[in-house]
């Protein structure tokens, strides 16, 4: 049974699992992942591709937030660019998907250092109302610049084609996703082995003194925005060809606010964690959703009641999570395995 | 710092993941299930409710007389909060899942989002959006608006400032005040072909946004122009504001209002400010005295007698009654083709005098072109009379 | 030319008018930054309580005017107090993002509780102004908004007195600068909290109030102008007062010419986005904002 991280070697050191047991997970998880499109639902389909999306979204941001300490609220405008282009890319320009989704992920990436800026010069809560100020001009921006982004209307998104076979059902889709899902943890967990994740977690923890250390503040914090926003760029990209119409609604300030619950509640500066709240969050208004459904069969006139209580579940789940497990879902993971691998010892 | 959640907040949690997981397999036998589209929580949310309302109690009352061809309906609601990406969500869930016979739709946006959709699907779509793009069959064969489409009403006005303009030596001049979404803008493009057809003078467009609190530095920009006429195309929560801000600058502009955008709460939303306003009339006020009302307001009496309603409640039993006569024509073995092909066959359907009478054809989905004028006076609605507008294949689709 | 002029000078006494309800609604904001140092995301969701409560007590259950009022408002204490005691407390000295989402916690919480107790249907608001303008020269206004300017104009003068005069004023500004030092010097923070909550709560509720009386009706949308209150907390100072006041006002002038200027120009919309590109400038050039304690650290 292992005992603290002990390591014999500098290879050893350097590896990203040190038994192969979540190696093996890990293969195992992809095939099942790989059958899962025969015998699933459209339904189920659509829930998990979304949780996929929302996956990648909440890696972006918990890198930001998480590991880096910068607060911001814009990831809803973020998705929104990445979406967008990747789907003016493709429409306009006849960009095949496997380039138009990394370039627009660069467009958000670009997007996000000017994001970032404000960051050099403001703290906490200035830079969560810049964050959120951003993410009305840019609203309004994509809300108006209709030549391009058809606003109010809705773009639709052509399907993107694998060797001439349209992704065009959740299922094949469901593929995409997936496929981008898993490096996206691993280049992830990756980064936080290297220099420049290290930086991050330094300037979250305390930045004058990780710059006095000669960590290049600048450099590191806008980097953060920049990859922050390439992983929400491919998120949005991913939503485009999920959804395959766009709507400026799709992107609202809720979405941010959601994203930010997903890390919050998932786990801060945890890979698990934003895994967790990703499903947690998608998870949760369709739960309440079937709830609804199935108590409104019984008793109709309950509908409207049932409806709001989306609002009140989410806010009491946040709150909840905040007051009693300030670390998240991740955390009570943990407690839970530790438990499991030292019973009957109490640590 | 980390504490336990306690044994209550456990055991609530349980119970609700317990009753999630049990509730699908209660599943009936017998059931013609209706996909039901709501919007209780965002922008359009007071009609949502009233429309939830109206849809749920005309199930009920059906299925206490029997249902349709011996089955009972069934509606799988989900509120959608006005945002196009839930309801296409929900829409999957409807057809791969709930496998509904016919859908409940609302909004303009996601029934427009929709439309490829449901065209692939042929699940046949009652939408409480009325939109002029939803009425072409050739391009959406299972789109079918549940009352006088946008275009067919922003010609109706026209066909008003034409009538009534007096004055010889110039053009009437007519400004248009929409909101900011797909529902507000459907109309807009076809009404400027439209005025210049009639040679009516389309002076100013102003955008207002979907939710609104203050429109004077729009009314302002409009009062440079000194439109005669102006046509408001927004929700009834909203337009009182705009009557409100003109009665305070002291504009002398007639308005005429959309089906949406007012009803019997207007006088009391925009008081003084509502006086003289014209508005376009798709379905009975609550009270009015047409056949099926008093079967609505017994039904009301029994089972909720302390609620208000206004006429969005109405829309929601018309559309369940043209939705149960479709699938009740389409017999036993209903599929989503032949509920279509049912719609298509109403021939001046009778909806319990609740509307004009509904004909869809396998050209024109557009059930009505008759309407009433109604006019606020003395903090009243005043009905004024009948209009119509010729059913022009030339706006179709459009 | 005069009609130049005539439009402008409408468009800036319209402005003024509606930026005195964002005022209100910045002065309960900054009242619980000035003495707690919280951020209330959810300032949306405060007006609307106040508006459905003050609904609910008028129209719903039929209380002479005299009656409603200090029962809406000792509903707004008792918000007040049950946030910061259910859900602030708890959460004293976590990291500032914890509180924000807290904030936007509750929000959704007391945004779903309405919905669950009156529904999301317009309810019309009971008539308190008269709908005939009163005219300002060449520019009408109507009573409601000359209403909303008296009262921050009053609430101004009265805060300002408080917070430099009278004990309670002193203890809070005494709070929000160093809590440990004031709890040494026998200032009860817990109460500074609770009052400043209690005190936001009652002036969000007068801005709901106002704001159902503008609209005509209450509805949930009540809630989205809430955000507005960041450009003119930002303009003016997150605590300061009479940067709220001033901030406000200026806000809603903004809003208005540009919505009268610019939005025929590029289609509308624009006069709802100003105000945000104002606040991006004004961080830019002077993050504290006009009147607030020059506190941001630099990197």
């Amino acid at each position: 049974m292992k005992c603290g991280g002990f390591r014999t070697s500098y290879r050893a050191d350097e590896r990203i699992f040190d038994t192969a047991v979540p190696i093996v997970g890990l293969v195992i998880l992809m095939a099942v992942l790989a059958v899962v499109p025969r015998f699933a639902t459209t339904y189920w389909l659509d829930v998990l591709n979304r949780i996929g999306i929302a996956v990648i979204g909440a890696l972006g941001l918990n890198i930001l937030v998480g590991y880096t300490g910068q607060i911001s609220i814009g990831q809803a405008a973020f998705l929104a660019v990445g979406a967008y282009a990747t789907a003016i890319l493709e429409a306009n320009l006849g960009l095949p998907f496997y380039l138009a989704i990394p370039l627009a992920a660069l467009i958000t990436s670009g997007f996000g250092l000017i994001f970032g800026i404000p960051s050099l010069r403001l703290r906490g809560l200035y830079l969560a109302i810049a964050t959120l100020a951003a993410h009305f001009i840019t609203t309004f921006v994509i809300v108006h610049w209709e030549s391009m982004t058809k606003g109010v209307l809705g773009l639709m998104v052509p399907p993107a084609l694998v060797a001439g076979v349209p992704l065009d059902s959740d299922a094949r889709v469901f593929y995409l996703i997936f496929a981008l899902v898993v490096p996206a943890i691993l280049v992830t967990k990756n980064l936080f082995r290297t220099r420049v994740g290290r930086a991050f977690i330094a300037i979250r923890d305390r930045d004058v003194a990780a710059s006095v250390m000669g960590v290049n503040l600048l450099r590191y914090k806008l980097l953060a925005f920049v990859i922050s926003s390439f992983y929400a760029g491919v998120a949005g990209g991913l939503m485009a060809h999920h959804s395959r119409i766009l709507f400026p609604d799709a992107f609202s300030l809720l979405v941010a606010i959601d994203y930010l619950a997903m890390i919050i509640i998932g786990g801060m500066g945890s890979i698990l964690g934003s895994i967790f709240g990703a499903v947690f969050m998608t998870l949760l208004p369709e739960v309440l959703k079937l709830t609804a459904t199935s108590l409104t069969g019984v008793y109709p006139q309950a509908f409207g009641l049932i409806a709001s209580t989306r609002d009140v579940v989410f806010g009491l789940a946040v709150i909840f999570f905040l007051m009693y497990e300030p670390q998240g879902l991740a955390r009570i993971w943990t407690r839970i395995r530790s438990y499991w691998q030292l019973w009957p010892y109490a640590y | 710092m980390s504490r336990v959640p306690g044994p209550l907040v456990r055991f609530l949690l349980v119970a609700l993941l317990v009753a999630a997981v049990a509730a699908p397999l209660v599943d009936a036998q017998g059931v013609i299930k209706l996909g039901n589209l709501v919007d209780l929580t965002g922008p359009t949310s007071d009609q949502g409710k009233d429309i939830a309302q109206g849809r749920t109690d005309a199930v009920q009352y059906l299925n206490e007389r029997g249902g349709v061809n011996g089955k009972k309906l069934e509606l799988v609601s989900v509120e959608y909060g006005f945002q196009p990406p839930r309801a296409v969500a929900a829409y999957k869930k409807f057809v791969e899942e709930d496998k509904v016979l016919l859908v409940l739709g609302y909004g303009t946006p996601d029934t427009e989002a929709l439309r490829p959709y449901i065209t692939k699907d042929k699940v046949p779509y009652l939408s409480g959006s009325y939109s002029g793009h939803l009425t072409d069959p050739r391009q959406t064969p299972y789109n079918f608006p549940g009352g006088i489409d946008y275009t067919s009403q922003i010609r109706i006005f026209f066909n008003y400032v034409k009538e009534t303009w007096k004055d010889g030596s110039r053009a009437p001049r007519v400004a248009f005040i929409y909101a900011d979404n797909a529902y507000g803008r459907a109309p807009i493009e076809s009404g400027r072909a439209y005025a210049k057809e009639v040679g009516v003078d389309l002076v100013d467009e102003e955008i207002i946004p979907t939710v609104l609190t203050d429109a004077t530095s729009q009314l302002l920009t409009m009062k440079k122009k000194d439109p005669d006429f102006a046509y408001i195309n927004t929700n009834t929560q909203w337009v009182p504001v705009v009557l409100k801000d003109s009665y305070k600058l002291g504009l002398k502009t007639k308005y005429v209002v959309n089906n949406y955008g007012l009803d019997e709460r207007t006088p009391g939303l925009a008081g003084p400010a509502a006086e003289g306003v014209i508005g376009i009339q798709d379905v009975a006020y609550w009270g009015d005295s047409v056949p099926g009302m008093k079967t609505l307001m017994e039904f009301h009496q029994k089972h909720h007698p302390n609620d208000v309603h206004a006429s969005p409640y109405m829309r929601g039993w018309l559309w369940v009654i043209v939705a149960a006569e479709a699938i009740k024509r389409a017999g036993p073995t209903a599929t989503g083709e032949s509920v279509k092909n049912a719609l298509e066959s109403f021939k001046e359907f009778d909806t319990w005098g609740i509307t004009p009478p509904f004909t869809y054809t396998n050209e024109d989905h557009r059930p009505t072109n008759r309407a009433r004028f109604v006019m606020i006076q003395n903090a009243k609605i005043v009905p004024m009379r009948e209009v119509s507008v010729d059913r022009s294949m030339k706006w179709i689709g459009k | 030319m005069n009609e130049q002029l005539v439009f402008m000078l409408q468009l800036v006494i319209t402005g003024i008018a509606v930026g005195s309800v964002y005022s209100l609604m910045a002065l309960g904001f900054v009242l619980i930054f000035k003495a707690s140092a919280v951020v209330n995301f959810g300032p949306g969701e405060l007006l609307l309580f106040g508006a459905y409560v003050s609904w609910a007590a008028i129209l719903h259950l039929k209380l002479p005017l005299y009656v409603a009022l200090p029962v809406t408002l000792l509903a707004a204490i008792l918000l007040g107090l049950v946030i910061e005691r259910g859900v602030l407390r708890p959460l004293i000295g976590y990291p500032i993002i914890s509180v924000i989402m807290v904030t936007f916690g509750f929000a959704s919480v007391i945004r779903g509780v309405l919905n669950m107790s009156w529904g999301s249907d317009t309810r019309p608001f009971p008539v308190l102004f008269s709908p005939e303008p009163f005219r300002l020269g060449p520019v009408p206004v109507s009573p409601v908004h000359l209403w909303s300017f008296v009262t921050i104009m009053v609430l101004l003068a009265a805060f300002s007195l408080f917070f430099r005069y009278s004990k309670t004023g002193m203890a809070m500004r005494a709070t929000a600068d160093n809590q440990q030092v004031a709890q040494s010097l026998g200032i009860s923070v817990k109460w500074v909290f609770a009052l400043s909550w209690c005190i936001a709560s009652v002036v969000s509720t007068l801005a709901g109030i106002i704001l159902g009386s503008v609209r005509g009706g209450v509805d949930f949308s009540l809630a989205d102008l809430g955000l507005k209150v960041f450009p003119v907390v930002i303009l003016g100072g997150l605590d300061s007062v009479a940067g709220a006041i001033i901030g406000g006002v200026l806000i809603g002038v903004l809003e208005n010419l540009s919505g009268g200027y610019l939005d025929p120009l590029v289609g509308g919309g624009v006069k709802e986005v100003a105000p945000f590109v104002a606040l991006v400038l004004i961080l830019m050039v002077r993050p504290h904002g006009f009147f607030g304690k020059v506190e941001i650290e630099r990197v």
